[in-house]
């Protein structure tokens, strides 16, 4: 077992994978009985610090509808200079610079070792980095006060050569122009009506032949290195400037009667943002910066009156068809998400509020752009602030952990298809030979766009094997399949990530066993759980949920083994023992479950868990549960109710919350000051064990989790309550009186009970 | 090749801590880090906390039963003999928040007068306005000073800043810059811009004395032959 899973992460930390089934079922119709589709987790830029970038470019194979780049599974003729495409089979001519290979000097891309590889290019014009902030001034002071704070902090930690531009809305829009000259000026717009590019552009006085960078023209690298607008300028020419003009700017002047909500003109705000940076600065990497601390309450996008009296939607209004607004300001979204997808940019909301913002209506703008949502209460918390220093951190390298307008292309070997994406990306829609005809997430195309990512931005891709079962692939083949990402980096050099794994090919029949020993539990996990959470975009919730529990029920009655019609037979493998919890708790998520969230918060939970890697996509499904005692170090425990003991510390990591609980002695103890005597330091140890682990996430995760340090009995250990197993209800009393757990008042379905009926299920349905 | 980070100087210099949120604007809200803190490379790490076991395949819970609940007192240290439950590493030394001050406070002059003086050098260099725009922010960072409205953690990095600043360590000047910008904003982010500034105009007026001294010198560029790498 040891050796799978070791393949499993060495493959994960080289090639930035995890496939759902690492010996692939060799016919279309053994495939499908698997029930989990062949996937993988894909994180295409992930850090490599033992990975140096090569200085040349990559070479790609002649066929024209092959075009895959030269891998370590090629073929190669050293004496002919020959090179045979694993994928089409064609045979390609190495260029003239690669005279002098041989089999002792062989090109680093020709290595086992560089399955993933990545090339710099030297063409094309080097654009710098462009931000974009778009600032919501319907603020209170102390809000308003620490965002400015926050924005000219940015502004010593973007690059210096980065183009900055500001917006302003509130009931009007605002774009400021920025110059060295100290006089400020702004354009200014109502909020009330929607513009056409073409007339932001003319109003903005962009449209003038003065301006190069038109349409897709090519610009000469010499000619304009880093052509600007008014509008845009770079940071160390404006900083001074820019600076003053954030000191100084107010609340929305207007006055909000009582009883109003002040009118908020975000839709024309990003509107006006998204026109600009077209006319602009098209197919450059850019990023819109929305500042929000309210729903937009007037012109396109607008989600909400401004009548206090009338409340924002919630998931109540939209079941019963009651949310006025939301069809048409989600369609004003969408255009403008589509748009600044096409023109490579990317929008980030950081919204602000006690109450909804909007983001149901807004979240494609940052879903199909790969921008980042963040959702908190007020930006003068430590968790907007952090999670915005976050955005600008550096690697290893001191680049930033950001990169820019990516086409990520799959190609596969001829008994696979790719079957479709989830993730922060929009189709390009290339049809080809590997496209299969059967959608899963966004399909019918070879190539994604991804307009903006991170070191950790993680997409699902689905395959379809297509081998006919009468067609054998021959024994010992591998298929193959090769992630070409395109993107700019951070420091603007272009680059180009390469990755070609290689799986082999397995006959179902005679080789189940091993098959099963392949399963990756955990990506199949979050590749199903990606699957639901597509769905549930678009489905009832309750339909989502009886396919998951079908997909699940037919994979145990594959992999299971039992005596039909014996559910105490039943039993699964290792590869497959925490499946079926995973399974369990997914069902309860917020991922799934709209329950006590409002529209927004469901938006924001997806939206995080469509772009995460597997191991935080993973505590988002199951919560990381560890336990503090006197008996050992931490160890982790069952997410169930029976790991609430009296004297133990928990730490919960749910990804979006680290909740620390005390155990009832543990929190008598504490009232008691045994942490302050001498003779009791161990137990002053033990208290700070779990705030030391959580300050370790903390410092590491993005976005900026809550903190919940609670007790037995306070109010918000019902963070705890509501995610562990409820083994011990108010309606098992047998489990009353005995200090073995916590019982949770609930009529959830526990892990027992859900295991039980599985097993029942799996057991008399089998054919 | 990969690149050393720029230093590892500034960042032991920069403060380490860790204070908690605000929580009267937000339910929940975790503690802020220092910048020092943020951007601290390296160091031990814990083995980060990803495990989970799995459940018995009955879906019942172990019946895990730590004998009678402990009613006394917890058990005294003398009598653990295993090992104290730290988490997997021994905590890193975050300090709390505050920064220990036990030398004498900087003096405003000794801040001031180099920043001054580079402002001087800079002169005919850059743009007049732009000199007299920085100008009017260390004017602003003297009159607060002056004031008592510095707190001595921001005045003490000031010195410090200046010190890197004189040496021509810019991009130490500039990792100082950032982290007073980032821990103290309140404090210093309507005069600071202008050191900043004031680093960077320094830091072009050197770079272009150097190339006008060793003109000739022509940094032979790495070629971008497509490089082979020898096999292993």
């Amino acid at each position: 077992m040891t050796t799978y899973l070791e393949f499993i992460q060495q493959n994960e930390e080289r090639d930035g994978v995890r496939f759902s089934w690492n010996l692939w079922p060799s016919s279309r119709l053994e495939a499908t009985r698997m029930v989990v589709p062949l996937a993988c987790l894909l994180t295409p830029l992930k850090e490599r610090p033992d990975l140096p970038p090569v200085q040349y470019e990559p070479v790609f194979c002649s066929r024209p509808t092959c075009k895959a780049v030269l891998n370590p599974l090629c073929q190669v003729d050293y004496q002919a200079k020959l090179w045979a495409c694993n994928f089409c089979f064609q045979r390609n001519q190495f260029p003239p610079a690669y005279a002098g290979i041989s089999e002792v000097n062989q090109p680093a891309e020709l290595m086992p070792q560089f399955s993933t590889i990545e090339y710099v290019v030297q063409r094309g014009p080097q654009s710098p980095l462009i931000f974009l902030y778009v600032v919501d001034t319907c603020l209170e002071e102390d809000d308003l006060q620490a965002l400015k704070e926050s924005l000219q902090m940015s502004l010593s930690l973007l690059p210096p050569e980065a183009l900055v531009g500001l917006i302003t809305f509130g009931r009007m829009v605002q774009v400021h122009e920025l110059s060295c000259e100290g006089i400020s000026k702004s354009y200014v717009f109502r909020g009330t009506k929607d513009l056409t590019a073409k007339q932001i552009q003319d109003m903005l006085g962009l449209s003038k032949p003065a301006m190069p960078m038109q349409q897709a023209r090519p610009v000469q690298p010499q000619e304009h290195p880093f052509v600007s607008s008014r509008f845009l300028q770079p940071i160390h020419k404006i900083d001074m400037t820019l600076t003053d003009l954030l000191g100084e700017l107010q609340r929305d002047p207007w006055p909000v009667t009582q009883g109003k909500r002040p009118l908020r003109s975000t839709g024309v705000a990003l509107s006006i943002a998204v026109g600009l940076l077209e006319g602009t600065f098209p197919n450059t990497g850019a990023r819109i910066m929305l500042f929000t601390g309210g729903p937009p309450t007037q012109g396109p996008g607008m989600v909400v009156g401004d009548e206090l009296k009338v409340p924002i939607r919630s998931w109540h209004d939209i079941e019963k068809d009651n949310a006025r607004f939301m069809k048409k300001a989600t369609k004003h979204y969408e255009m403008l998400a589509q748009r600044t997808a096409a023109n490579g940019h990317c929008i980030d909301i950081y919204a602000c509020a006690l109450d909804q913002t909007g983001l149901l209506e807004m979240k494609c703008c940052t879903n199909l752009t790969g921008g980042h949502m963040v959702m908190g209460d007020s930006f003068n918390t430590s968790l907007f602030k952090q999670t915005f220093q976050r955005i600008f951190s550096k690697d290893f390298n001191g680049d930033f952990r950001m990169a820019f307008g990516a086409t990520l292309e799959v190609k596969t070997s001829r008994e696979l298809k790719v079957a479709g994406a989830i993730g922060p990306c929009v189709s390009l829609n290339v049809k080809g030979p590997c496209v299969s005809e059967n959608e899963l997430g966004v399909g019918g195309t070879s190539q994604w766009k991804i307009c903006g990512l991170d070191p950790t931005s993680t997409l699902g891709i689905y395959f379809e094997v297509i081998n006919q079962h009468n067609a054998p692939i021959p024994q010992g083949s591998r298929g193959a399949i090769q992630f070409v990402t395109q993107y700019q980096h951070s420091s603007t050099q272009k680059r180009i990530r390469v990755t070609t794994i290689a799986r082999n090919w397995a006959d179902v029949q005679s080789q189940l066993q091993l098959i099963e020993a392949a399963f990756d539990q955990e990506a199949a996990a979050v590749l199903m759980a990606r699957l639901g959470v597509f769905r549930a975009e678009s489905e009832e919730g309750p339909d989502v949920l009886r396919w998951l529990d079908r997909q699940l029920i037919r994979l145990c009655q594959k992999f299971g083994q039992y005596n039909k019609e014996d559910p105490t037979s039943f039993r699964l493998s290792d590869a497959f023992s925490l499946y079926p919890q995973f399974m369990f708790h997914l069902r309860r998520s917020p991922f799934l479950q709209v329950f006590n969230n409002s529209p927004d918060e469901s938006s924001y939970y997806r939206h995080h868990f469509a772009r995460q890697d597997l191991t935080q996509s993973l505590i988002m499904i199951q919560p990381i549960l560890y336990s503090y005692s006197f008996h050992g170090p931490p160890e982790p425990v069952l997410l169930d109710s029976s790991s609430i003991l009296a004297d133990r510390i928990l730490l919960m990591d749910t990804f979006f919350q680290i909740v620390i609980y005390l155990g009832e002695t543990i929190a008598q103890w504490q009232k008691a000051g045994y942490q302050d005597m001498p003779e009791y330091e161990n137990f002053k140890h033990l208290l700070q064990a779990p705030l030391d682990d959580a300050q370790e996430i903390l410092q590491a995760r993005f976005p900026m989790p809550r903190y919940v340090h609670t007790e037995h009995g306070g109010s918000q250990a019902r963070f705890l309550l509501s995610k562990v197993n409820p083994s011990q209800t108010h309606n098992n009393l047998y489990a009353w009186g005995q200090e073995t757990g916590a019982p949770i008042l609930t009529d959830d379905v526990s892990l027992q009970v859900f295991m039980d009926h599985l097993k029942k299920l799996a057991v008399s349905n089998a054919c | 090749v990969t690149r050393c980070r720029a230093g590892g100087a500034e960042v032991e210099m920069a403060e380490l801590y860790v204070k908690p949120g605000n929580k009267e604007r937000g339910w929940n809200d975790p503690p802020q880090f220092s910048y020092g803190l943020q951007t601290q490379t390296g160091g031990p790490k814990r083995t980060p906390l990803t495990k989970r076991i799995a459940a018995p395949q009955d879906g019942s819970p172990r019946s895990e039963t730590s004998g009678p609940p402990p009613m006394g007192p917890p058990p005294p240290s003398s009598k653990a003999l295993r090992l104290p439950p730290v988490g997997s590493c021994p905590a890193s030394n975050v300090e709390p928040m505050g920064f220990p001050v036990t030398e004498s406070e900087a003096l405003i002059e000794d801040v001031l007068r180099p920043l001054e003086q580079a402002l001087e050098d800079c002169h005919g260099h850059t743009r007049k306005q732009v000199c007299d725009d920085i100008s009017r922010r260390l004017a602003l960072l003297q009159e607060q000073w002056a004031g008592g409205k510095l707190s001595t953690p921001v005045k003490k990095r000031m010195a410090l800043l200046v010190q890197e600043l004189s040496s021509h360590r810019w991009d130490a000047a500039d990792d100082i810059h950032r982290s007073l910008m980032v821990d103290h904003v309140t404090e210093v982010s309507q005069w600071m811009v202008g050191v900043k500034r004031l680093i960077a105009e320094k830091r072009s007026l050197s770079s272009e004395e150097e190339t006008n001294e060793e003109k000739s010198e022509v940094a032979a560029e790495n070629q971008t032959i497509p490089g082979f790498q020898e096999a292993l």
